[in-house]
């Protein structure tokens, strides 16, 4: 809305979804934007679904939104569930082998979705799938999948490189900042230019 | 130029009262009020402390001011009520030094038991209100607030909402304000509020009231925004971005200073456009006023009185108010029905994670003990609570703070014999369960109260308090012993390992058995502190029959496998399943058969 670029990032709590739209953010506002961003903390957080949305522009004034622009999902089934956020359109970027396996599941009075790839083909939603774990192992730590797919969605946003450097150094403490500057490469590397279009 | 901040709503409060002279920050952690106090902290130059609730906090901010340092106090909206006693009297009392009080409310109960609009206490208590609608704003008021609070000789309020202590956005830092200090004076018939010198100052108060509305009409945080469409829209807070985001073309009065509510911008509003909104989040607290000035308003008929909005909800609820013809009306206007939020969308069929206990929080052992004893177990505010969903269904109650002790004791004298029980988190206790637990005492009620002894406050992300002695900025003072606290009250206390099942069931049957009053502490330090796997737990196919019983404890890691039971990577290795286990199917690696000899 108005030239105002949304992005949330979704997961399960613990999954370092907090820090990954802290660097965002921080990226953005290194571009010279305008950045708002929001979050919920407290109970809601308990094992549940983790939802944090950063939105930037020349002006933004909402720091909450229905639609995004761009899911980043830090798990498969948040981002099925992170498609309804997108509608008919944007771009998901999913650690697809990534599953946390809700209560529900294990108990077997519901199926975990693997529909993912039909329903965004489906809904013209361009997905933009990793094996984020592999990527976040090599680059040093399995903790570093949320920048893993940070890498991969800054193929998608508007910020230059020096930006995201910015972003991560303001960010990431400075003892784990190499690998997760490695993780955020790896992501980056990992989607091909014809993946990600015009 | 100094680098632009990103900070969230709750870091830009606290950095915006130390850059405003603020030299004491206190509180009691409540989402989503829990960040200032924890930011304020690490700020040098300031001292910052959890007190025991917030109504101690209260008090202590006000000690503060009147020895002439400017204050900064935090609680969530709820906890305001804790501190309704001695925040409506400090109305009159006013302060020295400035003094801020920040209530964060929750529209939506995102955190929270209950959905109050806070906004009601600043009219309640006659004092001047403040709603910054994002993070550079929340960061500039302080300044204001504090020198306003001096110049008006009265407490302010900084209401806060979710969406802006949590919301985060660019800051850019001013240069810090160089305060001349305040001495204390004596002034018996301003602090002591004895009848005779209250009725003085409440007439003050009064006359202060209309100081502040003058004021209010004058502050450039009361701005009236051109537009170019025929319609305006009367907003605070973080909902006026919702409706600038809806309605670029409107022309806006943005309220900074909310209250008292400057009725000359308000009349100046309807001297340019035909039609005004009031958009605003839960009570229709500005639309009344601007009702009772006998202007026609669009509010709650079209904005939701309940949950949370945003710029999509306050597109489609005005869109078809401003674009159509006003009505022409009789007088007088009578305020329509409110309407309320849409239910909640129709789940698309995926797997919900709602909130659970961790998998090894040992409140999971107290309950697996607890349903066995016919009690009704009266519950309260924490991570515990979580224990009333399924499948433990373990807590009957949650009222507010401290409520599980005091309701028990009622209901067991009602009824005449040891009918409920208490179960109480350890912040929470020493935040309002030890005055009914001296009152249970003294009335002889009978009763069980557990105190689940977590070593933190763990639902609002691991605080300290009096029972740890741990400070907001790591240090650590003098620890107070709950089982010493209750047995000089005069109660029988004993403290048991919570990780220790079979103990700890004993205990609980043991003192269900005794007449009168007991007190057992539950103690373990929560799991998420701890995050040291106890052991890896097998199942042994042969031996489960898929009776339930351990899936009936609720923990994450344990789910059915076919004709068996699986055990998750989540798994801490705490062992409750296998002490619940009455077929000995489950035990630790490497200790097989262990559980056998103990099945009976």
């Amino acid at each position: 809305m108005n030239g105002v670029t949304t992005v949330s990032l979704v997961g399960v709590g613990g999954q370092g979804i907090l820090l990954a739209a802290a660097i965002l953010a921080e990226s953005a506002s290194a571009e010279g934007l305008d950045v708002k961003a929001s979050e919920v903390k407290g109970m809601a957080q308990r094992g549940g679904s983790v939802l944090s949305t950063v939105r930037f522009g020349e002006a933004v004034w909402s720091p909450v939104a229905r639609r995004a622009d761009v899911v980043v999902a830090m798990e498969l089934l948040e981002g099925r569930r992170g498609l309804d956020l997108l509608g008919l359109r944007g771009t998901l970027v999913c650690a697809v082998t990534t599953r946390i396996v809700p209560g529900s599941v294990l108990r077997g009075e519901d199926d975990y979705p693997d529909d993912l790839a039909e329903v965004a083909a489906e809904r013209g939603v361009r997905l933009i799938a990793l094996d984020a774990e592999a990527l976040a192992r090599r680059a040093g730590t399995l903790r570093a999948v949320n920048v893993v797919l940070l890498g991969a969605a800054s193929m998608v946003l508007p910020f230059s490189r020096e930006s995201w450097q910015r972003g991560l150094s303001a960010v990431v403490p400075a003892k784990i900042l190499e690998v997760n500057e490695r993780a955020f490469a790896l992501g980056r590397d990992a989607v091909s230019s014809e993946e990600v279009g015009p | 130029m100094e680098r632009t901040l990103f900070y969230s709503g709750n870091e830009a409060i606290a950095h915006g009262a130390v850059r405003a002279g603020a030299g004491f920050a206190c509180g009691y952690p409540g989402t989503p009020s829990t960040e200032i106090l924890e930011t304020a902290a690490g700020i040098p130059g300031v001292h910052a402390e959890w007190c025991i609730n917030e109504k101690v906090a209260m008090e202590t901010a006000v000690g503060a001011s009147l020895a002439g340092v400017r204050t900064i106090v935090t609680m969530k909206h709820v906890g305001l009520n804790v501190a309704a006693d001695p925040f409506m009297t400090l109305s009159l009392t006013g302060v020295n030094a400035g003094l801020v009080i920040v209530s964060a409310d929750d529209p939506g109960m995102h955190s929270s038991q209950n959905e109050q609009d806070n906004r009601n206490y600043a009219k309640f208590a006659r004092i001047p209100m403040f709603e910054p609608s994002d993070s550079q704003e929340a960061y500039d008021v302080l300044a204001e607030a504090f020198a306003l609070s001096e110049e008006f000789d009265t407490p302010v309020l900084l209401r806060s909402t979710t969406r802006l202590s949590h919301g985060r956005g660019c800051v850019i830092p001013r240069v810090p304000i160089v305060l001349e200090p305040r001495d204390y004076e004596r002034d018996i018939s301003k602090y002591v509020m004895v009848p005779q010198y209250a009725r003085v100052r409440n007439r003050l108060v009064l006359e202060r009231l209309q100081r502040l509305r003058a004021r209010s009409e004058s502050s450039p945080l009361n701005v009236l925004e051109a537009g170019t469409a025929d319609f305006g829209i009367i907003a605070s807070g973080v909902a006026y971005t919702y409706a600038r985001e809806a309605f670029p073309k409107a022309w806006f009065l943005k309220l900074g200073m909310s209250h008292p509510l400057t009725y000359g911008k308000v009349v100046r509003l309807y001297q340019q456009v035909s039609r005004v909104a009031v958009v605003e989040e839960l009570d229709p607290f500005l639309e009344e006023q601007v009702r009772g000035l006998g202007l026609p308003v669009i509010g709650k008929q079209a904005i939701p009185a309940d949950g949370e909005i945003d710029q999509d909800i306050v597109f489609r609820a005005l869109e078809p108010f401003l674009t159509r013809k006003p009505a022409r009306r009789r007088r007088p206007l009578m305020p329509p029905a409110p309407r309320l939020s849409a239910p909640p969308e129709a789940d698309p069929g995926l797997p919900v994670r709602p909130p659970v206990l961790c998998p090894g929080c040992t409140h999971r052992s107290v309950y697996a003990s607890l349903r066995r004893q016919k009690l009704t177990p009266m519950g309260d505010i924490g991570c515990y609570t979580l224990g009333a969903l399924p499948p433990l269904l373990a807590l009957d109650s949650c009222l507010c703070m401290g409520a599980s002790i005091g309701m028990m004791a009622g209901f067991n004298k009602a009824l005449g014999r040891k009918a409920a029980a208490a179960v109480i988190g350890d912040s929470t206790f020493f935040h309002s369960g030890i005055t009914p637990l001296i009152d249970a005492h003294y009335n002889e009620a009978e009763g069980l109260v557990l105190v689940l002894d977590n070593r933190t406050t763990a639902m609002t992300g691991h605080q300290g308090h009096p029972g740890t002695g741990l400070r907001p900025d790591h240090s650590r003072g003098p620890a107070v012993d709950i089982q010493k606290l209750c047995e000089g009250i005069g109660v029988r206390c004993a403290t048991v390992d919570a990780g220790d099942h079979p103990a700890l069931d004993a205990a609980i049957k043991a003192e269900v058995a005794k007449p009168g009053l007991g007190v057992i502490v539950a103690l373990a330090p929560c799991v998420l502190m701890v995050r040291e796997k106890a052991g890896e737990i097998v199942v042994d196919d042969e031996r489960c029959n898929l009776c339930g019983v351990c899936l009936d404890i609720g923990c994450p890691a344990l789910a059915p496998a076919g004709e068996t039971i699986t055990v998750t990577d989540v798994c801490t290795g705490c062992g409750l399943c296998i002490d619940v286990c009455r077929r000995g199917a489950l035990s630790y690696a490497g200790a097989s058969g262990a559980g056998a000899e103990d099945a009976g």
